[in-house]
Protein backbone atom coordinates (compact mmCIF):
# COMPACT_ATOMS: atom_id res chain seq x y z
CA UNK A 1 0.00 0.00 0.00
CA UNK A 2 1.72 3.88 -0.94
CA UNK A 3 2.68 5.47 1.92
CA UNK A 4 0.44 8.93 1.73
CA UNK A 5 1.19 12.65 2.48
CA UNK A 6 -0.76 12.45 5.48
CA UNK A 7 0.46 9.19 6.77
CA UNK A 8 3.76 11.15 6.65
CA UNK A 9 2.22 14.05 8.73
CA UNK A 10 0.57 11.72 11.19
CA UNK A 11 3.79 9.69 11.46
CA UNK A 12 5.15 12.78 12.51
CA UNK A 13 3.27 14.55 14.69
CA UNK A 14 3.58 11.00 17.14
CA UNK A 15 7.07 10.49 16.69
CA UNK A 16 7.47 14.09 18.01
CA UNK A 17 4.84 13.38 20.83
CA UNK A 18 6.63 9.89 21.41
CA UNK A 19 9.55 12.19 22.29
CA UNK A 20 7.44 14.77 24.73
CA UNK A 21 5.99 11.72 26.41
CA UNK A 22 9.11 9.96 26.84
CA UNK A 23 11.19 13.74 27.69
CA UNK A 24 8.29 13.93 30.32
CA UNK A 25 9.07 10.66 31.87
CA UNK A 26 12.41 10.33 32.02
CA UNK A 27 13.19 13.38 33.17
CA UNK A 28 10.45 14.55 35.84
CA UNK A 29 9.31 10.34 37.41
CA UNK A 30 12.67 9.15 36.50
CA UNK A 31 11.27 6.43 34.66
CA UNK A 32 10.72 5.02 31.18
CA UNK A 33 7.68 5.78 28.97
CA UNK A 34 7.22 3.72 25.42
CA UNK A 35 4.53 3.94 23.08
CA UNK A 36 2.43 1.08 22.63
CA UNK A 37 1.50 -0.72 19.16
CA UNK A 38 -2.22 -1.60 20.01
CA UNK A 39 -4.69 0.32 22.38
CA UNK A 40 -5.59 -0.57 25.38
CA UNK A 41 -8.77 -0.13 27.20
CA UNK A 42 -8.52 2.18 30.03
CA UNK A 43 -11.56 2.19 32.64
CA UNK A 44 -12.28 4.59 35.42
CA UNK A 45 -10.86 7.56 33.67
CA UNK A 46 -8.84 10.81 34.92
CA UNK A 47 -8.17 12.76 31.76
CA UNK A 48 -6.61 16.42 31.72
CA UNK A 49 -7.40 18.49 28.76
CA UNK A 50 -4.89 21.15 27.36
CA UNK A 51 -6.34 23.10 24.29
CA UNK A 52 -4.47 24.87 21.53
CA UNK A 53 -4.94 28.13 20.23
CA UNK A 54 -3.37 30.58 17.63
CA UNK A 55 -1.17 28.96 14.71
CA UNK A 56 -2.44 25.30 15.69
CA UNK A 57 -6.42 24.70 17.04
CA UNK A 58 -6.80 21.76 18.36
CA UNK A 59 -5.69 19.71 21.80
CA UNK A 60 -3.67 17.44 23.90
CA UNK A 61 -5.84 14.80 26.15
CA UNK A 62 -3.89 12.62 28.57
CA UNK A 63 -6.18 9.79 30.22
CA UNK A 64 -5.48 7.18 32.81
CA UNK A 65 -7.42 5.07 35.49
CA UNK A 66 -7.38 6.15 38.57
CA UNK A 67 -4.23 3.60 39.84
CA UNK A 68 -2.44 4.58 36.64
CA UNK A 69 -2.89 8.21 37.87
CA UNK A 70 -2.09 7.19 41.36
CA UNK A 71 1.14 5.63 40.45
CA UNK A 72 2.66 8.58 38.28
CA UNK A 73 1.19 11.18 40.99
CA UNK A 74 3.34 9.13 43.41
CA UNK A 75 6.27 8.97 41.16
CA UNK A 76 6.13 12.77 40.41
CA UNK A 77 6.16 13.35 44.15
CA UNK A 78 7.63 11.20 45.55
CA UNK A 79 5.38 9.90 48.08
CA UNK A 80 2.20 7.50 48.23
CA UNK A 81 -1.18 8.92 47.80
CA UNK A 82 -4.53 8.30 47.90
CA UNK A 83 -6.83 7.98 44.40
CA UNK A 84 -9.05 10.22 46.07
CA UNK A 85 -6.79 13.04 46.84
CA UNK A 86 -6.56 15.81 44.60
CA UNK A 87 -3.32 15.58 44.23
CA UNK A 88 -3.26 12.61 42.04
CA UNK A 89 -5.59 14.50 39.60
CA UNK A 90 -3.18 17.72 39.72
CA UNK A 91 -0.26 15.57 38.37
CA UNK A 92 -2.28 14.44 35.28
CA UNK A 93 -3.28 17.84 34.56
CA UNK A 94 0.75 18.69 35.16
CA UNK A 95 1.91 15.39 33.21
CA UNK A 96 -0.73 16.84 30.12
CA UNK A 97 0.74 20.26 30.35
CA UNK A 98 4.21 18.93 30.16
CA UNK A 99 3.69 16.42 27.19
CA UNK A 100 1.78 19.30 25.14
CA UNK A 101 4.32 22.00 25.93
CA UNK A 102 6.99 19.77 25.03
CA UNK A 103 5.10 18.47 21.77
CA UNK A 104 4.71 21.98 21.29
CA UNK A 105 8.03 22.91 21.41
CA UNK A 106 9.36 20.21 19.07
CA UNK A 107 7.26 21.85 16.18
CA UNK A 108 9.05 24.35 13.49
CA UNK A 109 9.05 27.56 15.32
CA UNK A 110 6.02 29.18 13.53
CA UNK A 111 3.80 26.53 14.28
CA UNK A 112 5.25 27.13 18.06
CA UNK A 113 3.52 30.44 18.41
CA UNK A 114 0.55 28.50 19.98
CA UNK A 115 -0.84 29.14 23.25
CA UNK A 116 -1.88 26.20 25.65
CA UNK A 117 -4.22 26.82 28.28
CA UNK A 118 -4.15 25.94 31.69
CA UNK A 119 -5.48 21.88 32.27
CA UNK A 120 -8.79 20.91 32.89
CA UNK A 121 -9.23 17.80 34.74
CA UNK A 122 -12.45 15.84 34.46
CA UNK A 123 -13.32 12.21 36.04
CA UNK A 124 -16.21 12.02 33.11
CA UNK A 125 -15.86 8.55 31.20
CA UNK A 126 -17.57 9.85 28.17
CA UNK A 127 -15.08 12.55 27.41
CA UNK A 128 -13.74 12.61 23.84
CA UNK A 129 -11.81 15.06 22.08
CA UNK A 130 -13.50 17.99 20.50
CA UNK A 131 -11.98 18.49 17.38
CA UNK A 132 -12.81 16.30 14.12
CA UNK A 133 -9.37 14.63 13.15
CA UNK A 134 -7.71 12.30 15.84
CA UNK A 135 -4.48 10.57 16.81
CA UNK A 136 -4.45 8.79 19.70
CA UNK A 137 -1.83 6.71 21.03
CA UNK A 138 -1.15 4.16 24.14
CA UNK A 139 1.91 4.39 26.50
CA UNK A 140 3.35 2.65 29.49
CA UNK A 141 5.64 2.89 31.68
CA UNK A 142 6.94 -0.44 34.89
CA UNK A 143 3.47 -2.04 32.84
CA UNK A 144 1.39 0.73 33.87
CA UNK A 145 -0.67 1.76 31.20
CA UNK A 146 -1.54 5.28 30.01
CA UNK A 147 -3.31 7.33 26.88
CA UNK A 148 -2.66 10.40 24.62
CA UNK A 149 -4.93 12.36 21.95
CA UNK A 150 -4.34 14.55 19.78
CA UNK A 151 -7.08 16.07 18.04
CA UNK A 152 -7.16 19.14 15.34
CA UNK B 1 16.11 31.70 53.01
CA UNK B 2 12.94 32.24 51.85
CA UNK B 3 11.77 31.35 48.66
CA UNK B 4 8.09 32.58 46.91
CA UNK B 5 6.91 29.41 44.40
CA UNK B 6 4.18 30.37 41.92
CA UNK B 7 2.28 27.41 40.32
CA UNK B 8 -1.12 26.61 39.48
CA UNK B 9 -0.21 23.17 40.62
CA UNK B 10 0.07 22.16 43.86
CA UNK B 11 1.94 19.15 42.70
CA UNK B 12 5.01 21.40 40.53
CA UNK B 13 5.00 23.74 43.67
CA UNK B 14 6.62 20.64 45.34
CA UNK B 15 8.15 19.06 42.82
CA UNK B 16 10.09 23.09 42.33
CA UNK B 17 10.77 22.68 45.96
CA UNK B 18 12.11 19.15 46.30
CA UNK B 19 14.45 20.58 43.28
CA UNK B 20 15.30 23.30 45.13
CA UNK B 21 16.62 21.52 48.49
CA UNK B 22 17.96 18.96 46.50
CA UNK B 23 19.99 22.21 44.90
CA UNK B 24 21.80 22.31 48.32
CA UNK B 25 19.50 25.49 49.46
CA UNK B 26 18.12 25.91 52.68
CA UNK B 27 14.68 27.15 52.56
CA UNK B 28 13.29 27.95 55.81
CA UNK B 29 10.24 29.20 54.59
CA UNK B 30 8.77 28.56 51.25
CA UNK B 31 5.70 30.91 50.66
CA UNK B 32 3.32 29.30 47.29
CA UNK B 33 1.21 31.33 45.21
CA UNK B 34 -1.21 29.32 42.73
CA UNK B 35 -1.33 32.59 40.18
CA UNK B 36 0.36 36.23 39.71
CA UNK B 37 -2.30 38.22 42.36
CA UNK B 38 -1.90 35.86 45.16
CA UNK B 39 2.50 35.92 44.17
CA UNK B 40 2.10 40.21 44.59
CA UNK B 41 0.08 40.14 47.49
CA UNK B 42 2.49 37.99 49.03
CA UNK B 43 5.40 40.04 47.76
CA UNK B 44 3.63 43.22 49.42
CA UNK B 45 2.67 41.67 52.66
CA UNK B 46 6.74 40.90 52.43
CA UNK B 47 8.15 44.24 52.27
CA UNK B 48 10.07 45.59 55.32
CA UNK B 49 10.06 41.46 57.15
CA UNK B 50 13.25 40.97 58.69
CA UNK B 51 14.06 38.46 56.49
CA UNK B 52 12.31 38.87 53.03
CA UNK B 53 11.68 36.50 49.97
CA UNK B 54 15.41 36.06 48.63
CA UNK B 55 14.32 33.88 45.48
CA UNK B 56 11.44 33.80 42.87
CA UNK B 57 10.39 30.43 40.84
CA UNK B 58 7.64 31.28 38.64
CA UNK B 59 5.16 29.45 36.37
CA UNK B 60 3.57 31.42 33.48
CA UNK B 61 0.89 30.15 32.07
CA UNK B 62 -2.19 30.11 35.24
CA UNK B 63 -5.27 31.41 35.56
CA UNK B 64 -6.23 35.03 37.09
CA UNK B 65 -2.95 36.67 36.43
CA UNK B 66 -0.02 34.87 34.28
CA UNK B 67 4.01 34.94 35.00
CA UNK B 68 4.17 37.59 32.67
CA UNK B 69 1.53 39.87 34.10
CA UNK B 70 3.27 39.16 37.44
CA UNK B 71 6.63 39.83 36.31
CA UNK B 72 5.60 43.28 34.61
CA UNK B 73 3.49 44.49 37.50
CA UNK B 74 6.20 43.65 39.81
CA UNK B 75 8.49 45.96 37.78
CA UNK B 76 6.18 48.87 37.94
CA UNK B 77 5.67 48.56 41.64
CA UNK B 78 8.92 48.34 42.28
CA UNK B 79 8.63 45.12 44.27
CA UNK B 80 11.54 42.55 45.64
CA UNK B 81 13.86 44.80 43.48
CA UNK B 82 17.18 43.09 43.22
CA UNK B 83 15.39 39.49 43.93
CA UNK B 84 16.21 37.08 41.21
CA UNK B 85 13.29 35.62 39.39
CA UNK B 86 13.27 32.10 37.67
CA UNK B 87 10.68 31.30 35.28
CA UNK B 88 9.82 27.59 35.09
CA UNK B 89 7.36 26.80 32.41
CA UNK B 90 6.35 24.83 29.73
CA UNK B 91 5.99 27.96 27.12
CA UNK B 92 9.68 28.16 25.64
CA UNK B 93 8.87 29.86 22.77
CA UNK B 94 11.09 32.67 22.06
CA UNK B 95 8.28 35.41 22.41
CA UNK B 96 7.96 34.27 25.84
CA UNK B 97 11.62 34.13 26.80
CA UNK B 98 12.01 38.00 25.61
CA UNK B 99 8.78 39.18 26.97
CA UNK B 100 10.36 37.54 30.49
CA UNK B 101 13.63 38.92 30.65
CA UNK B 102 12.42 41.94 29.33
CA UNK B 103 10.20 42.37 32.80
CA UNK B 104 13.11 41.30 34.93
CA UNK B 105 13.43 37.09 34.76
CA UNK B 106 16.85 36.46 35.34
CA UNK B 107 16.42 32.71 34.86
CA UNK B 108 14.29 30.66 32.68
CA UNK B 109 13.96 26.80 32.91
CA UNK B 110 11.51 24.89 30.43
CA UNK B 111 9.48 22.06 31.70
CA UNK B 112 10.10 19.16 31.77
CA UNK B 113 12.58 19.92 34.18
CA UNK B 114 15.75 18.04 36.10
CA UNK B 115 16.93 18.60 39.65
CA UNK B 116 20.88 19.67 38.29
CA UNK B 117 19.01 22.08 35.79
CA UNK B 118 17.00 23.79 38.54
CA UNK B 119 19.99 23.60 40.65
CA UNK B 120 22.30 25.12 37.36
CA UNK B 121 20.13 28.03 36.59
CA UNK B 122 19.42 29.28 39.91
CA UNK B 123 22.99 28.45 42.40
CA UNK B 124 24.31 31.14 40.37
CA UNK B 125 21.45 33.78 41.13
CA UNK B 126 21.60 33.42 44.29
CA UNK B 127 25.25 33.94 44.61
CA UNK B 128 25.64 36.95 42.25
CA UNK B 129 22.72 38.67 44.31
Amino acid sequence: MAVTETDHIQEDLMSRLDSAVSEVFEMMLDRNCTPLTTEVDINEWITARIRFSGAITGECLVYASQTVAQVAAEALLGTISDPSDPMVDDAVGELCNMIAGGWKSKLDPNAAVTLISVPAITRDPVLAPHSGITYNRCYAFQGNVFGVSLAF
Amino acid sequence: MRALIIDDSAVMRKVIERALRQAGLELLEVVQASNGEEALQALRADKGVASPIALIMSDINMPVMDGLQFLETRRDENLAPGVPVVMITTEGSEPFVLRAIAAGAQGYICKPFTADQVKARVLPLLNAA
